[in-house]
């Protein structure tokens, strides 16, 4: 009976069911976030019992003796403004198209979006193969067209490595901005559209007047993920040249990841992450804001 | 290629034709060939001998099919362990983030408290910060618990970075519910638990299938965190075990190939099968949202 008292207890009950969630929320994800920031101010091979105290050493070591540290810089500052202009371009095309009145769209929708729902690891795994000097599809079709002189060796040329890693990554994402930039299109006033076609607006008229004003909101979304994807960019440079050759590829995440985990300095490996973190939460924070806002005005 | 090109015309507007759809129409078919021409080199290279590889063109069907890479990759890529570490993790995960998500969102958005709001700050701010960027933190903290090469040590980080996405819809979803519906039951006597259960959870549905189809592929494919928490092979997941095969097999072109189809198909099958519900789940949030 007593139990049962506590059990209709309108907060207990709250506790129940938001405790769980919240409490993996916390310790998995949260305190790992807080964790790397204290790491970064220590020398630590991640195992040992003891950790050593050495203050900012660990930062002023990555970015004045850390050479690859600014290649991994700059190749995700490139790989991020890429990934910012060309995916969601194409999506953007895409949808618009798939938006029209056409034979096959759901079928053709089904193709664009089949990339994005395989593992990064996969698609590395497979354009790797494709990306092969001698067999592979690419070096087949320009032998084929007669350009054996132009083959270049895609992922072993340090110049075009990081060029050909981000091609896997447009074809796997493509379709992921093209599904969002489809949803937004359906908010699209369609009365709207109809009575500026009777105004006489043409194709780009309506396009540059009523559809993009009306995706504004989706477009901002679009960027953001796509800015936040590219930082987090690991899975697919790892599969395909593991940030070689000679470091040419090396990317902020997956830095980090090879200093704490198979270089064993726990301290540089989470002086870099924070630098990343930092960099995350600097796009993150106007973006949460900017979404609670609308949120409020659209209350 | 004119023939379709016709029927696309004759579907598309009947007596004009309007060429700008048709050369839409035809642009759309040319990105889509490109887009789906990697799957068709891939699975014709699996079907191939080295030997054929070698010889052939990358667009030459196999002629002779070579379905012993099947076999051969699956042996020598421990297949019939990984695929059974895949299948236990997603199995237990999917289904549990999802209720747990379902039973947080509920609390946060039928419940008033005091510190809802930051509650709910706090959780969405996790929907954006992507866990790459603390591999080596994550692997402290589940090396802390013991939990390395276990299955809780990798399904409780997993749980932690879906929460959050997983909340934020549901919770998107469950405000807009209608007031009276959970009112109506509230008076009625029922507690919060019995609402959600009654009430709530069969109201989303759709919602929590194209929640469930994301989470799959999403756990399915997952590389970066199973690589740090996972270092016996005895518990890799596919896709660990696929990298691990490309590093020591790479040559073998036709059994790597048949290695890369029999990782991807699950996810594919599951995709093109709830394909439906999938997009229509996704939509239909976000244009409410």
């Amino acid at each position: 009976m007593a139990e049962r008292a506590i059990l209709s207890n309108t907060r207990v009950q709250a506790a129940l069911l938001l405790g769980p969630a919240l409490v993996v929320y916390v310790v998995f994800a949260v305190f790992p976030m807080l964790d790397v920031i204290w790491l970064s101010f220590f020398k630590w091979n991640g195992l040992d019992p003891v950790k050593a105290y050495v203050g900012t050493a660990n930062y002023v070591d990555v970015f004045t003796k850390d050479p690859v540290f600014w290649v991994a810089f700059r190749n995700t500052v490139i790989w991020t403004a890429l990934s910012v202009a060309i995916p969601p371009m194409i999506g953007l095309a895409l949808a618009l198209g798939l938006n029209q009145p056409i034979f096959g769209r759901n079928s053709l929708r089904a193709i664009y979006y089949l990339p994005v729902i395989i593992a990064s690891i996969a698609v590395a795994t497979m354009w790797r193969w494709m990306y092969d000097p001698f067999f592979g599809l690419f070096g087949q079709i320009l032998t084929s067209l007669g350009l054996q002189a132009w083959v270049p060796d895609w992922l072993g040329n340090r110049d075009i490595a990081l060029y050909s890693a981000f091609g896997a990554y447009v074809w796997q994402s493509v379709g992921f901005s093209m599904v969002l930039f489809l949803a937004g299109l359906q908010g699209v006033n369609k009365s709207l559209v109809e009575a500026a076609r009777i105004d006489g607006a043409g194709r780009w008229a309506v396009f540059r007047y009523v559809t993009l004003p009306a995706l504004r909101t989706t477009l901002t979304i679009v960027l953001v993920l796509a800015i936040i994807s590219s930082l987090k960019a690991f899975d697919i440079v790892y599969g395909l040249t593991g940030g070689g050759p000679a470091q040419s590829t090396q990317m902020l995440a997956l830095w980090a990841f090879t200093q704490s985990m198979q270089i064993f300095d726990f301290g540089r490996g989470s002086a870099i992450s924070v630098v990343l973190l930092a960099v995350t939460l600097a796009v993150v924070i106007p973006y949460m804001r900017w979404s609670q806002k609308r949120e409020e005005t659209a209350e | 290629m004119t023939a379709s090109v016709e029927t696309a015309a004759a579907q598309a507007g009947k007596p004009p034709r309007d060429w700008v759809l048709i050369s839409l129409w035809i642009s759309l078919v040319v990105v889509a060939a490109v887009w789906i021409a990697p799957f068709v080199f891939i699975v014709f290279t699996s079907l191939k001998s080295t030997a054929q590889v070698m010889t052939s063109s990358a667009f030459a069907p196999p002629t002779d099919p070579q379905f012993s890479n099947f076999t051969a990759a699956w042996a020598r890529g421990r297949f019939s362990t990984t695929v059974v570490n895949s299948v236990i993790i997603t199995a237990v995960k999917v289904p549990l983030g999802l209720f747990l998500s379902a039973m947080a969102a509920y609390a946060l958005a039928k419940i008033p408290m005091r510190f809802g709001k930051l509650i709910l700050v706090l959780i969405l701010f996790g929907t954006m910060i992507p866990f790459q960027v603390m591999l080596a933190p994550i692997f402290t903290l589940v090396n802390g618990f013991g939990l390395i090469d276990t299955y809780p040590g990798v399904i409780l980080p997993y749980l932690a970075f879906g929460i959050p996405y997983q909340v934020f819809i549901l919770y998107g979803f469950f405000r807009n519910i209608p007031h009276e519906l959970s009112e109506a039951a509230r008076i009625d006597g029922a507690s919060h638990f019995t609402t959600f259960r009654r009430v709530f959870l069969p109201v989303s549905l759709p919602v929590l299938a194209a929640l469930f189809i994301l989470d799959f592929v999403a756990t399915w494919n997952e590389f970066a965190m199973a690589l740090v928490l996972l270092q016996d092979r005895e518990m890799w997941t596919l896709p660990l075990g696929l990298s691990a095969f490309q590093g020591q097999f790479s040559r073998d072109y036709g059994q790597l190939n048949a290695a890369i189809v029999m990782t991807v198909l699950p996810a594919i099958i599951v995709y093109l099968i709830f394909q439906r519900y999938f997009v229509s789940g996704l939509t239909s949030g976000a244009v409410k949202g």
